[in-house]
């Protein structure tokens, strides 16, 4: 508690030099600077009204004695007492004063001068222009009837002024003068989260002038996005585009902010994320290629800091979809080549890969997947194909599109112990586990694969198949030796796609999901999901 | 239901007092009682908002204070006018209290107490008073920073937000009282025209006659009970006045902005014949100083040349049937003088030379 207090005796001085160079908060500086603290100062008139409501008015006098300069001069800041909840924590703050039974005519006039401070904030507004007072007087209307109603027709003329710029192009008299546009972005940054604000923000957002700088000022650009972040303010997809395009670091805040969401949260189901992901609006921005890449961009370094985790891979996968779904709304002409979004790859592999698995007949899936497993051999085995990027940026492509994995793993367990299993599968589901092995190595998990697979095949011909004897199979090597751990990944998820996709599987998928503690790879993630919803 | 009309009428009573020094007897209870009151008629307005007959009772005995002849002074002490104030009357009533420095300290620190609870009052921050009053700050701040950084007076008088705002509240009352009573209105304005500035008055009215067909913030409210209110009728209320006016009349064809009255008279057919006759009229007024060579007045009151042919021109730049009238009025007055050509004879003739070569 002392140490609370003496924490807050020198913000306090902090606090009361800091208004006192803002005054009013008219110059621009001022302007910029109040701007800059307002999160902070609310934070300390938070921490203020806790040690006040404590006091009676006269402790509070003889701890704060200068409480009534700092109260006076933050009711004459007007970007204080327009930002967010300033306004009714100054007033809490103003209640403490209040003495219920003066005793002297101290305590009187303290109480008479706290009066008057609330009063000016709360009932006695002027608009400074005495006709109009006498008029609304007139008509016996109070300031808090009409002042609404005054708000929105000012932020409507704004709008229409700020829109008029673009009809108006040669007609340089109607044109609003950047620092006029300028200042009002100034104005906005504590008035973002007002509703009545929302046209404004919109206008300001969507605004375009003839200047090759930016005009706006680029604290409203983060003011905006903490807002739309918070979910604060409302504004439609155009608006965020915008945003996010004239502001980098808006953008990367977003992507960061979804990331956050989707570590934080404990289970996360698939459907879930994609409803984290939809409300995100980035796999609608991403249409646009400069946003896809930053997202793209951010996601690579994710999955290169966490070496590949599960979360971030799921997360991309999901993007992906929505991103394709998004592409796919909004024309059936592309506005933009496949190239710009994926300029490392080979064009006619991501065609293949943008395809959607449930748009073609299950019974023939092989063949996108062939060309897919084909195209990929080609590119990761020839060396002098320096174009296309390494083995890494190939299977980050793939990886976007985790189903084809999936789907590989999928058809080779529907035939398990049939015919023989295609090479062009194992292959692809070897590349995908572990991209960066050489030819020799992947062989030879291709080997393991077969086997694993054979294996499995002759268990569901036995009578005694069993949860136990499914584990096993997976577990143990050919030889008997533990597998690399690349390899154990591949057989886990194949086990998975076994319990799912085989026939007799599912009725042992709870027994196995229990006995099963380690963790599962990433695209079984949305295998687990599956299984759990079909075994209920 | 007559008790509830009693309990409104007792509540527009504790209302007027809560402006006045008698609150100076009013103790904690007093205003916990006010508030109370407050509260139940706020739900009165939430439940029986779409019960259109008890809403036109309601509203009828609100309106009873229009039907009053001859107020006081320039300001109606008003309460509740209508319906929809019933919805906000606590916040009506909570800043009342709060300026009125007559009430005591014992009484202020429960009203206080009541309006600002302090944090932890989960939920709909918004519906609470306290939300409320918060909200209002905020909002004057937004004004005011606006005012004073970004916003200029639009130089299109009848855009400008001041005027649009005083011209809807100006027609939003005229319909109020026009329901209460026939004559209301047209009583209304003549008493607003006694004792409040002119030329803002004169403005705001030239700035209502031009507000679109329909209000915005009407239509969502009214729409539900099926009784739009056009800003078409309104305006006729006031239009009906002021041409019946004659003082007014001439008062703002004479004072306000050649531009502003030009689109008056193209949107309102009746005010274009009486500016054109006005005009006209005060044309006839100058003659001819030889010496000079320009068209005098002989009297202070007299419009100016420059004024006449400023006027003449701002109208000759509106379109089509406006512009046809006022030339075809020109023409006629030349002819009627002798259809001259020479400058120097007819004041007409000289008007429509100089609209020619300065067009």
């Amino acid at each position: 508690m002392a140490q609370d207090s003496v924490g807050l005796s020198s913000d306090y001085q902090f606090w009361i030099q800091k208004l006192s160079v803002w005054k009013q908060a008219s110059t621009l500086e001022t302007q910029q600077d109040t701007c800059l603290y307002l999160p902070q100062f609310q934070e300390f008139l938070r921490q203020m009204y806790e040690a006040l409501k404590e006091m009676d008015s006269n402790t509070v006098i003889e701890r704060f004695p200068t409480i009534g300069q700092l109260l006076a001069k933050t009711c004459r800041n007007p970007f204080i007492l327009a930002y967010d909840e300033s306004q009714k924590i100054l007033i809490w703050c103003l209640c403490c004063l209040i003495n219920k039974d003066p005793q002297n005519s101290g305590e009187s006039q303290l109480n008479s001068w706290t009066r008057g401070l609330l009063s000016r904030i709360l009932a006695a507004f002027r608009s400074d222009i005495k006709e109009v007072d006498l008029f609304t007087q007139g008509l016996g209307y109070a300031p808090a009837d009409y002042y609404p109603g005054l708000l929105k027709n000012m932020v409507l003329s704004l709008v229409s002024e700020l829109r008029e710029n673009h009809l108006n192009g040669f007609n340089t008299q109607s044109r609003m003068a950047p620092e006029r546009v300028r200042s009002l972005s100034r104005v906005c940054v504590p008035l973002v989260t007002l509703p009545d604000f929302e046209p404004l923000v919109e206008a300001l957002l969507t605004y375009h002038g003839q200047e090759p700088q930016e005009v706006l000022w680029p604290e409203f650009f983060g003011a905006v996005n903490e807002a739309f972040l918070l979910k604060k303010i409302c504004l439609p997809v155009s608006a965020v585009l915008c945003l996010w395009l004239r502001h980098l670091p808006s953008l990367e805040k977003a992507v960061l902010h979804l990331f956050e969401k989707l570590v934080s949260s404990e289970r996360n189901c698939l459907r879930r994320i994609e409803c984290f992901m939809k409300d995100s609006l980035l796999p609608e921005a991403a249409c646009h290629p400069a946003i896809f890449r930053v997202v793209d961009e951010m996601f690579r370094y994710a999955l290169l800091e966490t070496e590949g985790a599960p979360e971030v891979l799921a997360a991309m996968q999901v993007f992906t979809r929505c991103f394709v779904e998004a592409l796919e709304k909004e024309n059936q002409q592309p506005k933009f080549a496949l190239k710009t979004y994926f300029p490392y790859a080979s064009p006619s592999l991501v065609m293949v890969l943008l395809q959607r698995p449930k748009d073609i007949p299950q019974g023939l899936w092989h063949r996108p997947l062939k060309r897919i497993s084909e195209m990929l051999k080609e590119i990761v085995e020839d060396e002098t194909q320096g174009s296309s990027g390494g083995p890494f940026e190939n299977w980050f492509l793939l990886a976007h599109f985790g189903g084809w994995a999936d789907i590989a793993a999928e058809q080779l367990l529907t035939s398990v112990g049939d015919a023989e299993p295609p090479e062009a599968l194992l292959w692809l589901l070897a590349f995908s586990s572990s991209p960066g092995d050489g030819p020799q190595q992947r062989a030879q998990t291709m080997v393991e694969v077969k086997a694993v697979l054979s294996h499995l095949g002759r268990l569901l011909r036995s009578p005694t198949l069993s949860a136990g004897n499914l584990l096993a199979a997976a577990e143990e090597s050919r030889e008997g030796d533990p597998r690399p751990p690349a390899c154990q990944q591949l057989t886990r998820r194949l086990l998975l796609n076994f319990l799912l996709w085989a026939p007799g599987g599912r009725a042992m998928a709870r027994d196995v999901i229990t006995l099963v503690s380690l963790p599962f790879p990433a695209s079984c993630l949305s295998l687990t999901a599956q299984v759990e919803d079909g075994a209920d | 239901m007559d008790s509830l009309l009693q309990q409104l009428e007792r509540f527009s009573e504790v209302l007027a007092v809560s402006r006045t020094t008698h609150v100076s007897t009013w103790d904690a209870a007093t205003v916990r009682r006010a508030l109370q009151w407050a509260r139940y008629l706020r739900h009165v307005h939430r439940r029986f908002g779409r019960h259109a007959r008890i809403r036109k009772a309601l509203e009828r005995r609100l309106q009873n204070q229009w039907k009053q002849e001859g107020g006081s002074g320039p300001a109606p002490a008003l309460g509740l006018t209508n319906f929809q104030a019933l919805g906000h009357c606590d916040l009506l009533l909570s800043l009342r209290l709060l300026a009125n420095r007559a009430l005591g300290d014992a009484a202020f620190h429960y009203l206080l107490q009541e309006l600002f609870p302090g944090p932890g009052v989960p939920g709909a921050e918004e519906g609470t008073l306290q939300g409320s009053l918060a909200l209002l700050a905020r909002r004057r701040a937004a004004v005011h920073m606006l005012r004073s950084s970004a916003y200029r007076e639009n130089p299109v008088l009848q855009e400008d937000s001041l005027m649009k705002t005083q011209a809807e509240l100006l027609l939003e009352r005229l319909q109020e009282v026009g329901e209460a009573h026939a004559e209301g209105p047209g009583r209304f304005l003549s008493r607003l025209w006694e004792h409040l500035p002119h030329n803002n008055f004169l403005k705001v009215t030239a700035a209502a006659l031009l507000l679109p067909p329909s209000s915005p913030r009407h239509q969502e409210e009214e729409s539900e009970l099926g009784n739009p209110r056009r800003a078409g009728e309104r305006g006729r209320e006031l239009l009906h006045w002021l041409l019946g006016k004659s003082e007014v009349i001439v008062a703002f064809c004479r004072n306000l902005p050649a531009g502003l009255l030009t689109s008056v008279a193209g949107r309102h057919p009746e005010v274009s014949r009486v500016y054109l006759g006005l005009l006209t009229d005060w044309g006839r007024h100058l003659h001819y100083d030889l010496q000079k060579g320009i068209w005098i007045g002989t009297e202070s009151q007299d419009v100016p040349w420059e004024e006449l042919y400023g006027r003449f021109q701002s109208l000759c730049q509106a379109p089509p049937p406006l512009k046809d009238e006022v030339l075809t009025t020109l023409k006629s007055c030349k002819a009627q003088d002798g259809d001259f050509e020479v400058p120097g004879l007819s004041i007409w003739t000289d008007l429509l030379l100089a609209l020619e070569s300065g067009a």
